[in-house]
């Protein structure tokens, strides 16, 4: 019974952003190799970025990604601002967090109520909830509209918004539609609490020892500040990559990283843990005894930290709606067309890192660290732990692998991957 | 087959089309651009269709029997010309939703590289696949209508496929 020999090959993980199997071998009833496969191709964006112009490369890199596109397009943008010497307006960065709020609102509920509340609720798909439930797919279909609303009134859109560029936004706000669309985030605002108690109810729980990663906002608006751990390091955005080291995953179109030589994780579980002092004050007075649970090490509780991410991101939302009357401006011009800089920001699954070196107004070279590339280590080690644990009960073999499959596959989907980003990467020579 | 079709009809499904949204090389910022459009028109369109195939909201099934295929994204390797072929052969009507899958571009963008980049991304071609060139769907199967964008356009999504609903 305990020296059963198992191969368990997940083709396809669904409810993943992108593709990845995953293969786990068992030998006379001992795990012997946890491989995660990241099985998108790659589509060269450090290749096809070079010789590009600078005010080019923003939306480029936005197709790194659909659902956190406006991650990559903001962080992109952030890093040719530093490199350049562009002084954004502050109407610039209000306009900047509300389009990341709109991306934190609609990615978290996709992540939230379509990908992970299927494995709560015992179903494939939340599209197959019993007809009692049902309030639950127009729940989510109305918090995703109110995100992607945001989206279109401050930047043009929901996927590779247009308005958002280098030193400023292209489009003037329309204030008419402005108090509409507070309405609308207000009215989301029951369901989101309700979001959050679903989540906190959750009794599922792992936790292993690991360090936690994120950027730390005053305000919590996922932009600026600087980088710190769970045992107290702080370190400048712009030198993230030297404390970083890349590992090489076997069999994957992606690569992985350490930070200081461990694996850790990024994403709102790490941000909830290192900065929930900062969340909105609304946001703190309803959601406080569900706040309190933080920090934590349950990795399950990375879906408690979106919701109330969602929560924050409507009412810092609201705030900056109602306070603010927003006015055509220029967009700011670079100082100069050359140099050499990074910046991070927070995107919806963690810390993204964009390095960038311009020449005469080109890009000449590209470095990027993606959320899911920087999770992938400690995914794989959590998942070892499982199936060990899972390996050590004794059950049969069909038992252990209906195990297998059930909570491995609903553990890495509560760190939401996104495998489009994480396969952006090949190694190339760099400096 | 004939079964299967008989029981659905008892179930009184039989008259709803069976979609399937499919993936292949690309950021899937239009299968994400759909769950966007979704908000507003999934619970009419449920009247209408079964989703059969959507990795992003659903386990893998086996893609059979479908009415309508929506692809998004280039097929750039072997696996994913296996794929497209797939979905042809069980599909009524394939439906290239956005530029990528129109166009093999952006997310062929390989395909525009000068000789320098194609150096440094040549052993990872060989090593996983990779075709010559990435191919907009129609190269590689018949593809019955197109829906352009990038990522698609909302109204152009919701004209095209409710012509075939």
């Amino acid at each position: 019974m305990h020296s059963c020999n198992l191969d368990v090959e997940i083709s396809k993980l669904s409810k993943i952003e992108g593709h990845a199997d995953l293969d786990i071998k068992i030998r006379d009833g001992k795990l012997e190799e946890v491989n995660l496969k990241v099985m998108e191709n790659l589509r060269f964006f450090n290749q096809a970025v070079k010789g590009q112009s600078y005010a080019a490369v923003p939306q480029l890199v936005s197709r790194i990604c659909g659902t956190c596109s406006i991650a990559h397009l903001t962080g992109c943008i952030e890093a040719v601002e530093k490199t350049l010497g562009i002084e954004i307006s502050p109407q610039t960065l209000l306009l900047r967090k509300l389009t990341v709020y709109s991306m934190m609102i609609r990615d978290h509920a996709l992540h939230l109520y379509f990908f992970a509340m299927p494995d709560m609720l015992g179903i494939d798909s939340l599209l197959d909830v019993p007809r009692e439930k049902h309030n639950l797919i127009h729940d989510a279909l109305a918090v995703k509209e109110a995100g992607n609303n945001l989206s279109e009134l401050i930047a043009g859109r929901a996927v590779h918004a247009p308005f958002e560029q280098v030193g400023g936004f292209s489009h003037e706000i329309d204030a008419a539609k402005v108090p509409r669309i507070i309405e609308q985030l207000k009215k989301i605002r029951p369901t989101v609490l309700k979001l959050i108690d679903i989540f906190a109810a959750c009794d599922w729980k792992f936790e292993r020892k690991t360090n936690f990663v994120a950027l730390v906002t005053d305000d919590f608006s996922f932009l600026e500040g600087k980088i710190k751990d769970s045992r107290g390091d702080v370190i400048e955005e712009k030198d993230y990559w030297d404390h970083l080291h890349k590992v090489v995953l076997p069999y994957s179109q992606a690569t992985g990283f350490e930070f200081e030589g461990k694996e850790y994780m990024v994403g709102s579980l790490a941000r909830l843990n290192l900065n929930k002092n900062n969340l909105h004050e609304s946001t703190k007075r309803d959601a406080a005894k569900y706040i309190a649970k933080f920090p934590s090490e349950n990795v399950y509780d990375n879906n408690l930290a979106q919701a109330i991410e969602i929560l924050h991101s409507v009412d810092h939302s609201i705030e900056l709606l109602k306070n603010n009357k927003f006015v055509k401006e220029e967009p700011a011009k670079p100082e100069k067309l050359s140099g050499k800089n990074a910046g991070a920001i927070e995107a919806p699954r963690g810390t993204l890192y964009y390095a960038l070196e311009i020449e005469e107004g080109k890009v000449k070279e590209l470095k990027l660290v993606i959320p899911t590339a920087q999770n992938l280590v400690n995914m794989k080690k959590d998942v070892e732990e499982i199936v060990r644990g899972f390996c050590a009960t004794g059950i049969d073999k069909a038992e252990l692998e209906k195990k297998i499959i059930f909570e491995v596959s609903k553990l890495i989907r509560a760190y939401d991957p996104c495998m489009s980003c994480a396969s952006h990467f090949l190694r190339v020579r760099w400096l | 087959m004939e079964t299967k079709t008989r029981l659905r009809q008892s179930f009184g499904e039989a008259s709803k089309k069976r979609v399937g949204i499919f993936s292949l090389t690309c950021d899937e910022g239009c299968s994400i651009m759909l769950t966007e459009i979704f908000n507003r028109k999934l619970i009419p369109w449920l009247e209408k269709m079964e989703l059969v195939y959507f990795l992003s909201i659903k386990d893998k099934v086996e893609i059979k029997d479908l009415d309508i295929a929506l692809v998004e994204g280039v097929v750039t390797s072997e696996r994913d010309k296996e794929d497209i072929e797939k979905i042809r052969a069980n599909t009524k009507i394939l439906i290239a939703m956005g530029t990528c899958a129109m166009t093999a571009l952006p997310s062929g963008q390989r395909n525009n590289f000068n000789i320098n980049q194609l150096k440094e991304i040549e052993g990872h071609l060989e090593k996983y696949n990779f075709l010559p060139k990435a191919l907009a769907l129609k190269d590689a199967v018949k593809v019955d209508d197109n829906i352009s964008g990038c990522p698609i356009d909302e109204e152009k999504f919701v004209e095209t496929f409710e012509k075939y609903l």
